[in-house]
């Protein structure tokens, strides 16, 4: 294997590697700004600017392909005079925005400003002027004067979005970015660039000015909008939800998520129409009630059925966790056999990048954990079809909004003696619902994911809701979360009343005279794992932070992806 | 003296007078020799580029990859954009034909089934003088798929104009491809070379236009009467854009080798009055300026002004009397150079404006001492450091002037007069914060 020689290490490499690749898997920073491992290299920011030896001429390292006995110095005293020069011409017409910057706090120009310069400016002329807000589409802004011209966004939009949508115009330092006249950056995953930009030149216009990044934990969890089950980042300022970012996992999405789940896969955490608390339904009136009252109603009203009588209809958007004791209840405390859950599938709804035609996160990992209908029990069409003829009479529901889906479930639904759902927002189905239970969404509690490859991944609770205290029960802390006193307004945050699905069904358990051992849902994977054999061998601490594949047979991964 | 880009002969760039003179015989003679032969006669007769860095033609086109399945090209530069530099638009209006003929020898040479002969916007005119050329080479049966019948031979090329858009840089042979192929002017990143990795990312050579211009000659007169004219070192003729301070300036082809001081004097018939020359920039503006007491001697051939720290560049010689203001000249040089910046690279396109807003606050009187020396420091954070060699085209004109001009530039910039900063800390890294005097 040839070898190279980088700050006196001796490394190893694979033969058409550049020194900069080489660098990165060894643990050896080179600075960089248009340089990204997902795109071509572009070689035009000349941050990455290191001395080899016998060559008279520093070279870019991102690319320059390495050569075996190469000596590369990242440090030399010439290396360093060359990245300052050319941190100082970046920031001569750089204007001193970071103050009102939303990029401030994890910006590659002020990180490196403080690391890799001077520390003092000779620039004594009037800085160039360039336009400062321009939306070059539906989600995101540019500021001309921030841009650095690194292409990075351009060369996204070419080679991963695939689509053509960003360009260069002007000459010297008058370049800027552009869209062709009348078309936008309306790409399904624009919003990458704000991620990838090194600068604030380019903000999303969801998040601008929301908050400043420190002010924000950030938690690992992964995206509820399909079945892709793309790796993210929850930021949370004052327990509420400002933004997501993807998070890398070169397995699952690289660096990558589509707008639509950055966007529009958070906002019902913080929406108004959440429901808080139990509620119970006494004379065509919905009434809120407390958790005692609201099992003891359940559990009496499910008894005066019978077992044939009752069908358990599981959840695509649910966790493992929630399905497993869920399906376990059914089973075991009704024996019930008409247990199943709705694929979210929408035919064609997908694209070559990420997005997966099945829109919910983790239909393989419901049916896994047990929501399957039972030896002769119906299935999702035929427990309808059995409300309709009016067989069955009592549904118990968790986490999904059917009536909303098509009228006719909407009109199944509204010929039951019972229904129980669990949700965390007010919808079409907890209004004709009896008895609604509050549920934890996605952002608020621990638990598990399939995808659809098959690849089991944790979601953390971000957000707090009235069971847990964040500096008690291991979230992730902001600033604010740390140093905050009483007397500011983060320290007193909006607190839902709602519990984990598993957690509800558990204590209902409970009320039927069952002993339930778990307190924590990892506790509840751990069953998971050795009771089904394609979890055997995995637990919370395998899974990580990037997941595990679990043993699958083809079958299933078939019947899920038709 | 025989001159061999532009003969003396009149309306020679009429098909049929350069026909009659002999005209179209060479690439016959090319074309009955093996390739081999020709690069090898190329390279025996010591020519060498026209367009600035003065490479070995034949050497250039040896790297050509014998053995491929791309196709390969030709590009010939004729995107003279260096403020000094007129010698090519000579060639297009006078000896278009003797152009056209070289293209389809080195086409032959090289195996390139198309040539492209890029030619700066500006010159519109001269783009319809080549093409009417171009045109006529087609109706005789010298280019295209009619060579083979007219010249008998296996071969046969195209030739294309292709005219720029107005930008400097297209003239970078890397940007020129990329013009070519119709993206944006930005050099592109070497490795990989042209001619593994040129047009469409076939193998390409990228000849200069008066380059190109000299092959017929060679193949007619053979690599050992080229080599013998001028410099043995740098032969054959060159063609010198003399303009500036004299009083005869023009397009002057001379031997290599030819004193700088006769090419001034006895070709371009002195400086107007009789006034001491102050300043000589041999070779266009990028390249560093002598001092009018350097001027003795100085040869004009690559390596005689290589050694005196210049450069031949493209001949263009800006002559400059005892009278002008080199800091004035210095500044517009400079603006020059940041209007024509591509953008692309950090170093260039934020340095390449830096420069000419110090130089023009220097001319308009606003100058510190200081100033010099960041000129200079500016420059060479410049150089060595960007994408092309704008980098050092806007830089060595900076730290060269400055540096051989000190005086006249210390005598513009107010001496111990500190600006104010604005916005000077932008790191705490260097910065010393004021530590509270308390006593616990």
């Amino acid at each position: 294997m040839p070898k190279i020689v980088i700050d006196d290490k001796e490394l190893d490499f694979n033969q058409g590697q550049t020194i900069i690749q080489i660098a990165e898997e060894n643990g050896i920073d080179i600075p960089h700004f248009c340089w990204h491992e997902c795109l071509s290299v572009s070689g035009n920011c000349r941050m990455c600017l290191v001395e080899v030896e016998k060559i008279p001429k520093l070279v870019i390292a991102c690319s320059t392909i390495a050569a075996d006995g190469m000596v590369v110095h990242t440090q030399s005293e010439k290396t360093v005079k060359a990245r300052s020069a050319v941190m100082e011409f970046l920031l001569i017409n750089h204007p001193l925005d970071c103050p009102i910057c939303d990029e401030a706090g994890e910006c590659k120009l002020q990180q490196y400003a403080y690391s890799h310069s001077v520390g003092e400016s000779r620039f004594t002329e009037e800085k160039n002027h360039k336009k400062k807000r321009v939306p070059l589409g539906p989600y995101v802004m540019f500021d001309a004067e921030r841009c650095i011209s690194c292409s990075r966004c351009i060369r996204f939009c070419d080679e991963i979005a695939g689509e053509k949508q960003l360009t260069f115009v002007q000459r010297g330092d008058k370049v800027t970015i552009v869209t062709a006249p009348g078309k936008q950056l309306d790409n399904p995953y624009s919003l990458n660039v704000t991620d990838i930009c090194p600068v604030g030149a380019l903000t999303n216009r969801d998040f601008r000015f929301k908050s400043r990044v420190w002010d924000m934990s950030s938690t690992k969890s992964i995206c509820s909008g399909c079945s892709r089950g793309c790796n993210i980042e929850v930021w949370v300022r004052n327990n509420e939800i400002l933004r997501l970012t993807p998070r890398h996992n070169a397995e699952v999405n690289s660096y990558w998520m589509c707008d639509n789940g950055r966007l529009n896969t958070f906002k019902h955490v913080n929406a108004e129409n959440r429901v808080d608390g139990p509620y119970l339904k006494r004379e065509g009136n919905l009434i809120k009630t407390g958790w005692d009252e609201a099992i003891a109603f359940a559990v009496s009203e499910l008894k005066s059925f019978g077992k044939d009588e009752i069908a358990f209809i599981g959840s695509a958007f649910a966790t493992c966790e929630d399905n497993y004791i869920f399906a376990k209840f059914a089973k075991s405390a009704w024996s019930a056999k008409n247990i199943d859950f709705l694929r979210h599938v929408k035919p064609g709804e997908s694209d070559k990048l990420l997005v997966m035609e099945d829109k919910s996160p983790n239909a393989l990992g419901a049916q896994l954990a047990g929501i399957q209908p039972g030896k002769g029990g119906l299935n999702f069409e035929g427990i309808i079809h059995a409300i309709k003829e009016g067989k069955i009479k009592a549904l118990y529901l968790l986490e999904d909004d059917l009536a909303a889906i098509k009228p006719e479930y909407e009109s199944a639904l509204k010929k039951l003696e019972l229904l129980i759902v669990h949700s965390s927002n007010f919808n079409k189905t907890t209004d004709i619902a009896d008895l609604i239970l509050p549920a934890s969404t996605y952002a608020e509690k621990h638990g598990t994911f399939v995808n659809f490859d098959g690849r089991v991944q944790r979601i953390r609770s971000a957000v707090t809701t009235e069971d847990f205290d964040r500096s008690l029960d291991g979230f992730e802390q902001s600033r604010l979360d740390k140093f905050g006193s009483p007397f500011d307004k983060w320290s007193s945050p909006k607190k839902m009343d709602a519990r984990s699905s598993w957690r509800i069904i558990a204590a209902m358990y409970s009320a039927l005279g069952h002993k339930i051992k778990h307190t924590m849902s990892q506790e509840v994977f751990d069953e998971i794992s050795e009771t089904i054999p394609e979890f055997q061998g995995l637990n919370y601490s395998v899974i990580g932070d990037t997941g595990a594949k679990i043993k699958l047979k083809s079958a299933e991964t078939k019947s899920i992806k038709v | 003296m025989e001159r061999i880009v532009l003969p003396d002969i009149k309306d020679l760039h009429l098909i049929d007078v350069y026909i009659q003179n002999g005209g179209y015989q060479a690439v016959k003679k090319a074309y009955a020799m093996s390739t081999d032969d020709v690069i090898a006669e190329v390279k025996k007769s010591g020519l060498r580029g026209r367009g600035g860095a003065a490479f070995a033609t034949g050497l250039k086109w040896s790297f050509m990859p014998k053995t491929t399945d791309k196709p390969k090209y030709l590009c010939v530069n004729g995107d003279e954009s260096e403020p000094g530099s007129f010698k090519d638009r000579q060639i297009f209006e006078f000896n278009p034909h003797q152009l056209l003929e070289g293209v389809l020898i080195a086409c032959y040479a090289i195996q390139a089934k198309a040539a492209y002969i890029y030619i700066r916007g500006e010159y519109a005119k001269w783009v319809k003088l080549l093409q009417k050329a171009l045109d006529d080479a087609y109706d005789k049966g010298f280019v295209g798929e009619k060579m083979k019948e007219t010249l008998g031979s296996q071969f046969s090329c195209d030739i294309f104009i292709h005219k720029g858009a107005g930008a400097y840089i297209c003239g970078e042979e890397s940007a020129l491809m990329n013009s070519i192929e119709g993206k944006r002017a930005y050099p592109r990143v070497k490795p990989p070379f042209p001619a593994s990795n040129g047009l469409w990312g076939n193998p390409t050579t990228i000849n200069n236009i008066e380059t190109i211009t000299n092959v017929p000659a060679i193949i007619n007169k053979g690599a050992e009467w080229f080599s013998k004219i001028g410099e043995p070192k740098h032969p054959g003729t060159i063609l010198c854009g003399v303009s500036g301070h004299v009083n005869k300036p023009g397009v002057y082809e001379i031997p290599t080798g030819t004193l700088l001081t006769d090419v001034i004097y006895k070709l371009a018939g002195g400086v107007p009055g009789d006034k001491k020359i102050k300043c000589v920039i041999p070779g266009g503006s990028s390249m560093p300026p002598l001092r009018g007491d350097q001027l003795e001697g100085v040869k004009m051939d690559a390596d005689s002004l290589k050694a005196i720290g210049s450069g031949i560049g493209t001949a263009g010689v800006i002559v400059m009397d005892e009278d002008t203001n080199l800091v004035k000249v210095l500044a517009r040089i400079s603006k020059f150079y940041h209007h024509e910046s591509c953008g692309q690279c950090t170093p260039c396109r934020e340095g390449a404006g830096w420069l000419q807003k110090v130089l023009e606050r220097i001319a308009a009187g606003n100058g510190v001492s200081s100033d010099l020396d960041l000129l200079i420091s500016i420059a060479s954070n410049i150089e060595g450091n960007t994408v092309c060699a704008l980098g050092e085209a806007a830089a060595w004109p900076v730290r060269f002037m400055v540096t051989k001009f000190r005086q006249e530039f210390e005598t513009y910039v107010k001496a111990d007069v500190s600006i104010p900063v604005p916005n000077k800390v932008h790191s705490m890294r260097a910065t010393e914060f004021p530590v509270a005097d308390i006593k616990l």
